[in-house]
């Protein structure tokens, strides 16, 4: 009944089917023609973003369009800052489109805006307000956000089993909420490496390796609660700021030198925002912790692998935070590896599409795109002649493991965290 | 012979003659209106582009700085007759109110200026003759400096109101190709002035492309777009219309693809610069040459002096050598002050 049918000529609409008031107008006797004509100007709903708190900036932009080219979504779709502004100059609320839910925050615009347009602050302002709006927010999301407030990870998995992937790991883990002892490093596994099957995978092989640099590391367990940085992100700042408090509550009841992450996402959340909240650490991300002992590691990685692997820079590891080489001095040690950079790599690099909230959005961003920024990532691995692709957040191994199998790749390339790697190259 | 002649009082004619004075050598400032101060002063300009300096008070301070030299001689209500003789010894025929009167100097700075370009002549739809709120920007100009932005048909405050770059200039048809300079940045400035003036007001810009020289893009351009909300789009105005009693505006919004279609209650068009009266009949009397657009040609033998014309011992000032702002009135009457000193040093060589 509702099937449309665009005609030829764009802004052309005409439904296959339809009846109204009993009299069957289907096909051509319904046909309509969108507005083109621009009638009105519309400031007002520029300011309705930029009044925002810390969102002030999307107001300055002067239609350069240097965004656009390097916007992951407007590779798979029709997006960028300049057009989101453009939209709502022409009478289109930010907050009321679906082009609100569709940016990862990976902040590649905002390394090229010349007028430091900052997407990454107005979008979870808009998201946040759109919320206290009562618009409706993607079931998805809603969902995820719902299982953060209520169980303290995304994932809805109850607490006490934060730390159940232990028992899978060779090496004995030291858990701190139960042996209550000082230790160098406080390792912060996050949610997908403590719960999701392919992240345990990583968090297993990363104790190994720990555990054969000596290193003297622990994990709080299930106290642990995610740092909810993506939730942030996503528009829910009160529930990041909430579990900002009880996070930093539960680091303050441990001796701890520095901390280890394996989620980029959460060093962002410990570096850029718990400060101001009142939890300042030294935080590290598990490659710049391990390319720290490369030199050890390298005596210790003695199977050669023969693969040949292509590396993923994640947006919160890398443009985020600087940090591009780290990872491929830990590649680049692998013993019999061969590495092709993708054509958008370090700065350049192009996002997985699970920042910002984009984990919980899958189902709402393919109606609005051409295909996932994973899955045309993964053409991108794969054109490399890579088999296998390299990833350092846990947000991309079942992203791209589904992406792989999605566009049929699936038997083409591997997708490894480094750590995986690391610990396939050091024989048991 | 020690006395170079100035011809006309703008902000280029009273630079070039302060500097000459200061350099030691006599004066001639003539000036054919009963006031000195030129095309600010005519206009009526309410702020310069310099840190919204107040015109009237920096124009006085340019024109005391003249008079209160001993060795100018200030000439108003006087034009230039003829003129014969060359670089070192020049005899120019004046008259001063009624009288006539001979000039002898080594040198001569021609500061005759521009004048607006007349939207009557503007190709596009424009209706600046027919309806009564199509103004320019030096009618605006006016407005802004007695705090009275009204609507000429009502007396009343306009909510909404547009400028329209390029009227009159980068123009085949009309034969102006040039760009005329300054326009971009007095749009941008008399937004602002709008926005602070008419607070509940919204100001648009249609534009090709915003050509903010320099330090405008942080001093005008960003802050009227960034603090004080004005609404800048790509695309020019084909047509201005009357709607009712307010005005439809028709034209494309180039980054959108689409036709708009706009009712505003003031338009204000940038209207370019084109050679004065003055400075067309000066070329003729001194025999200057005059490039395609009657602009005074300049470039000398090296063909990058800003100053030089086409005859040795005669300058060329500010915008009778086309579109200038400030900066460049300022900078070519320093400079043509320095090469007339040095005819009237080296006696004509």
């Amino acid at each position: 009944m509702e099937t449309t049918v665009k005609l030829k000529v764009q802004g052309v609409i005409e439904l296959k089917e339809a009846l109204v008031d009993g009299i069957d107008v289907s096909g051509h006797w319904n046909r309509m023609f969108e507005q083109r004509v621009i009638w009105e100007y519309t400031p007002h709903l520029i300011q309705e973003v930029a009044s925002l708190n810390d969102a002030e900036s999307f107001s300055w932009c002067y239609q350069c369009a240097k965004c656009v080219p390097v916007c992951p979504v407007d590779v798979v779709g029709n997006y960028g800052p300049r057009k989101l502004y453009k939209n709502a100059q022409t009478g289109t609320s930010l907050l009321e489109s679906p082009n609100l839910w569709l940016c990862t925050t990976c902040m590649n615009c905002l390394r090229v805006c010349p007028k430091q347009v900052d997407v990454t602050k107005a979008i979870p302002a808009a998201r946040e307000q759109a919320i206290l709006n009562g618009k409706s927010v993607p079931a998805e999301l809603q969902e995820a956000l719902e299982n953060t407030s209520r169980y303290g990870n995304e994932l809805g998995q109850p607490a006490r089993k934060r730390d159940a992937w232990v028992a899978q790991a060779s090496v004995p883990v030291r858990v701190l909420s139960k042996e209550k002892q000082p230790v160098e490093w406080l390792w912060w596994v996050e949610t997908y490496p403590a719960y999701h099957p392919r992240g345990i995978d990583a968090s297993v092989a990363l104790a190994r390796i720990f555990h054969t640099l000596g290193l003297d590391v622990g994990i709080i367990g299930r106290d642990e609660k995610t740092t909810a940085d993506s939730q942030r992100l996503a528009g829910e700042r009160g529930l990041f700021e909430m579990l900002a408090e009880e996070n930093i509550a539960t680091l303050g009841k441990y001796e701890f030198k520095r901390i280890v992450v394996t989620d980029p996402h959460a060093m962002n959340a410990f570096r850029k925002h718990y400060p101001g909240l009142g939890g300042t650490y030294d935080v590290w991300h598990y490659t710049q912790l391990l390319a720290d002992h490369l030199d050890t590691l390298r005596q210790h990685m003695t199977r050669s692998l023969g693969y040949h692997v292509t590396y993923h820079d994640p947006c919160y590891l890398g443009r985020h935070h600087g940090e591009y080489e780290a990872p491929r001095k830990l590649i680049e040690a692998l013993p019999g590896v061969t590495f092709s950079e993708m054509w958008r790599n370090r700065e350049n690099g192009y996002c997985c599409g699970g920042g910002g909230g984009g984990m919980w959005l899958d189902g709402f961003v393919v109606e609005h795109q051409a295909r996932r920024l994973s899955e045309q990532r993964i053409l991108e691995a794969v054109a490399t002649g890579a088999d296998t692709l390299v990833v350092s957040c846990p947000y991309e191994v079942s992203r791209f493991e589904d992406a792989a199998k999605s566009t049929g790749n699936e038997n083409t390339i591997r997708i490894r965290d480094i750590a995986e790697l690391i610990a396939e190259a050091i024989p048991a | 012979m020690s006395r170079v002649l100035t011809i006309g009082s703008g902000p280029a004619g009273l630079e070039a003659a302060r500097c000459v004075a200061e350099l030691g050598y006599d004066v001639t400032l003539i000036e054919q209106l009963d006031r000195l101060g030129g095309t600010p002063e005519i206009e009526r300009y309410a702020k310069l582009t310099h840190h919204f300096r107040d015109s009237e008070e920096a124009m006085r301070e340019m024109i005391t700085a003249v008079t209160s030299k001993p060795n100018v001689q200030v000439l108003p209500n006087t034009t230039v007759l003829s003129a014969s003789g060359e670089a070192g010894k020049f005899r120019v025929a004046v008259k001063n109110g009624g009288a006539p009167q001979e000039i002898e100097a080594g040198a001569i700075i021609i500061a005759t200026g521009f004048q607006h370009f007349d939207p009557g002549r503007e190709t596009q739809y424009y209706n600046y003759y027919s309806l009564p709120d199509v103004i320019t920007i030096s009618d605006l100009e006016g407005m802004l400096k007695d705090h009275a932005v009204l609507r000429p048909s009502t007396g009343t405050p306009p909510q909404k109101v547009a400028f329209i770059q390029c009227v009159g200039s980068r123009d085949r048809q009309i034969g102006n190709e040039y760009c005329s300079k300054v326009c971009c940045g007095i749009a941008s400035k008399q937004a602002i002035e709008i926005r602070e003036q008419l607070p509940d007001s919204q100001v648009f810009i249609f534009y090709i492309d915003m050509r903010m020289y320099g330090y405008w893009e942080p001093q005008l351009y960003w802050p009227a777009q960034e603090q004080h909300k004005v609404t800048y789009v790509k695309g020019l105005v084909s047509e201005i219309l009357p709607q009712g009693d307010r005005i439809l505006i028709r034209g494309e919004d180039t980054t959108m693809g689409r036709p708009m279609e706009i009712t505003l209650d003031m338009v204000v068009l940038s209207v370019g610069m084109e050679p004065s009266e003055g400075t067309k009949s000066m070329a003729g009397v001194f025999g200057v040459e005059q490039n395609q657009y009657g602009f005074i040609a300049t470039g000398g033998a090296s063909g990058i002096d800003p100053v030089a014309t086409s005859r040795p011992g005669i300058f060329v000032v500010g915008a009778a050598a086309g579109p200038s702002d400030l900066d460049d009135s300022f900078s070519t009457a320093g400079l043509a002050a320095v090469r007339a000193a040095s005819v009237l040093r080296n006696g004509g060589k």
